[in-house]
């Protein structure tokens, strides 16, 4: 970080997209509140942004340096800054013009370590941005996911159908059970409060809601609606739309992670050839993660 | 270019008729004293008010004043209050009217307030039942009047403006409430207010995608609710949200400069935009005041009246911010002086002006 004093510092990070309309999606899968802080941390390989409810559930989205347009990136180590995700996805959202594509320039950081944002499209027109940030106060809780076992649990399902499942399963207002079983091989999704719903994921029976599954024993964790609730409720259309699955994997302890895919589609650059229906290649894809934390051992039912 | 020419506005003189012996002939049906108005709506008028002025006016507000003149149509929100957006639409009497006929004891002036959305229904209403009944040398026409009228269950006669459409077979009427028409000094309130109203800024800037603007403004009500606008005479327009958290704004450039103007520094031409805004207020060359943000987008809803451009400008000592909407004649670039539309939004700080 030597600089002369005549020469102004390199930013950490000047990067374009043209694409804000799916990275505002993106953003948004992780919104389960009105007013949540979230940490955006910077790195050669792209930018990572992170939002939790300490403690219990925690959304990361991985913003790989593929989906930019440039990137460049001039930090020493890793920069991490907090932003209100609320209004840096309102903000964004300014700059998506239905219809039209339009190139944004996202620079950190600013004088005042602002997040700096324009659009770079048209000469003569131009939305500017600066987003104040914070210095994160809280170091991001590390989740620590770690693997059950030699043998993976998990299970990929068609995202629409978990989403639909869990909205299903507010009905009994419970924390919700989810067991996976190897015999027959099936994932069960219970509530017991006011009444009782179960809903079961038979792997053979339909492999096209149950895309892949890896279980090799029974396994059982509660988890708190709420929380379950928040890696859905926000799932952008284009996910339902792309008939994309989620993968779910319960880790040590009953850590539950569930991941989703959100195109994040470049409209700049055309195509010599069709891709093949649901092919999308990866400079397309954000990654989004949620690690929800399992509720005691105890039967009790909360809430 | 523009058709703020204050002596359109200035009504002559006339004196009344005396009042005959026989005031109030036994009527179920009588006008309220002294006052006439009758006129037919022409396909242009109803084309006007009912696609296009109607809508964009019902966004401004719920209640109107309409006031009618020996030579025009006047739709005006807000002018008596100074909290809300002003709006005035005027319209010269052959744009809307045949057959055009007003008197009254005030110079031929006639005002009172209206429901723009009752008054938008009733003609909505009367084209659909012109259409069915088709047309030709006993074509329907389309007559509005002022009547006062004895509703039912009431035991004083109400003002209303009808609304007939006499076909060749039958004849329908609607009956529009509206408020008493207004006092010789309610009507001069009305009419000075109006007046300072005319008052054009020294700069206006041409916006030509009104859609875009309105895009924008609309989402940048979810992240503040004062907007800083500022207007260069190079032809820069600046919209800016600023909270403690954020700064979000946009700039046009090089807008077409109607009145005062000026080029640019050249010093100045790759400086961010809000750079180039403070230096351009600085050195006097460009104005800036503040609104609310809703307010600004509200003006944008007159977009539904179909304008062919609109230019924005600052009143003089920055009084108030003024959105001018341009119509030109069908097919041809030239404006069309018999219609005019614009609104004055009240201003929140005086900014540096």
């Amino acid at each position: 970080m030597s600089s002369s004093a005549t020469e102004a510092e390199a930013p950490d990070l000047v990067c374009q997209m043209d694409n804000v309309q799916g990275i505002v999606d993106a953003l948004t899968t992780v919104r389960w509140k009105r007013h949540q802080d979230a940490v955006l941390e910077l790195s050669e390989h792209g930018v990572v942004l992170i939002v939790e409810e300490t403690g219990c559930l925690q959304a990361k989205v991985y913003l790989q340096r593929e989906l930019f347009i440039r990137y460049e990136y001039g930090a020493q180590g890793r920069p991490r800054f907090g932003v209100s995700l609320g209004l840096l996805v309102d903000c964004l959202n300014t700059f998506s013009v239905p219809g039209r594509s339009s190139m944004i320039e996202m620079r950190y950081p600013g004088p005042d370590m602002q997040l700096l944002l324009k659009s770079v499209d048209s000469l003569d027109a131009c939305i500017y941005a600066e987003i104040r940030t914070r210095i994160p106060d809280t170091i991001s809780w590390d989740y620590n996911f770690e693997p059950a076992g030699s043998t993976p649990l998990s299970f990929t399902v068609k995202s629409a159908a978990l989403k639909e499942a869990i909205d299903d399963l507010e009905w009994p207002g419970s924390s919700i059970q989810i067991m996976l079983q190897p015999v027959p091989p099936s994932v069960t999704f219970r509530g017991e409060g006011h009444g009782d719903l179960q809903i079961d994921f038979m792997y053979y029976a339909n492999t096209d809601l149950l895309i892949a599954f890896s279980c090799d024993r029974q396994v059982s964790y509660r988890y708190k609606y709420k929380f379950l609730r928040a890696t859905t409720s926000n799932i952008p259309s284009s996910v339902i739309k792309d008939n994309r699955g989620s993968k779910l994997t319960i880790g040590r302890g009953g850590m539950l992670k569930v991941q989703h895919l959100v195109s994040v589609s470049r409209q700049s650059i055309p195509h010599p050839h069709i891709d093949s229906a649901g092919y999308q290649q990866p400079s397309r894809i954000a990654y989004i993660e949620f690690f929800v934390k399992p509720e005691e051992d105890e039967d009790t039912v909360n809430d | 270019m523009f058709c703020f020419n204050k002596t359109e506005f200035y009504i002559s003189r006339f004196t009344s008729p005396k009042p005959s012996k026989f005031q109030f002939p036994l009527r179920s049906q009588t006008r309220p004293r002294g006052m006439k108005f009758k006129a037919y709506l022409t396909e242009n008028g109803v084309n006007l008010l009912e696609k296009r002025f109607l809508p964009a006016l019902d966004k401004m507000g719920k209640i109107c004043h309409l006031y009618l003149t020996r030579d025009h149509t006047m739709f005006l929100h807000n002018l008596l209050n100074g909290d809300e957006v002003q709006s005035i639409a005027q319209f010269r009497k052959e744009a809307l009217f045949d057959d055009y006929r007003i008197s009254s004891q005030n110079e031929n002036r006639i005002a009172f307030a209206v429901d723009i959305s009752l008054l938008h229904r009733a003609i909505r209403s009367s084209v659909s039942i012109c259409t069915e009944f088709g047309s030709g040398p006993t074509q329907n026409r389309l007559q509005i009047k002022l009547v006062k009228k004895l509703p039912p269950n009431c035991t004083q006669p109400m003002p209303f403006l009808t609304f007939e459409t006499k076909g060749y077979k039958s004849a329908v009427i609607q009956d529009v409430p509206i408020s008493k028409p207004l006092s010789r000094d309610q009507v001069l309130e009305l009419q000075t207010a109006l007046d300072m109203a005319q008052d054009l800024p020294q700069t206006l800037v041409q916006v030509q995608d009104l859609n875009q603007l309105q895009n924008f403004v609309d989402r940048l009500k979810h992240v503040g609710d004062l907007l800083d606008v500022s207007i260069s005479k190079y032809g820069d327009l600046y919209v800016q949200i600023s909270t403690t958290l954020i700064t979000l704004g946009a700039e046009f450039r090089k807008l077409l400069v109607i009145g005062e103007q000026s080029d640019e520094p050249a010093e100045d031409r790759n400086l961010s935009a809000q750079t180039r805004s403070v230096r351009a207020i600085s050195r006097g060359d460009a104005q800036s005041v503040q609104v609310n943000v809703k307010h600004f987008a509200k003006s944008l809803h007159c977009h539904l009246a179909k304008p062919d451009c609109a230019f924005y400008g600052i009143a003089p000592q920055g009084a108030c911010l003024t959105v001018i909407f341009q119509f030109f004649i069908a097919g041809s670039r030239q404006t069309d002086k018999s219609i005019s539309l614009h609104c004055r939004l009240p201003v929140l700080d005086p900014g540096s002006s």
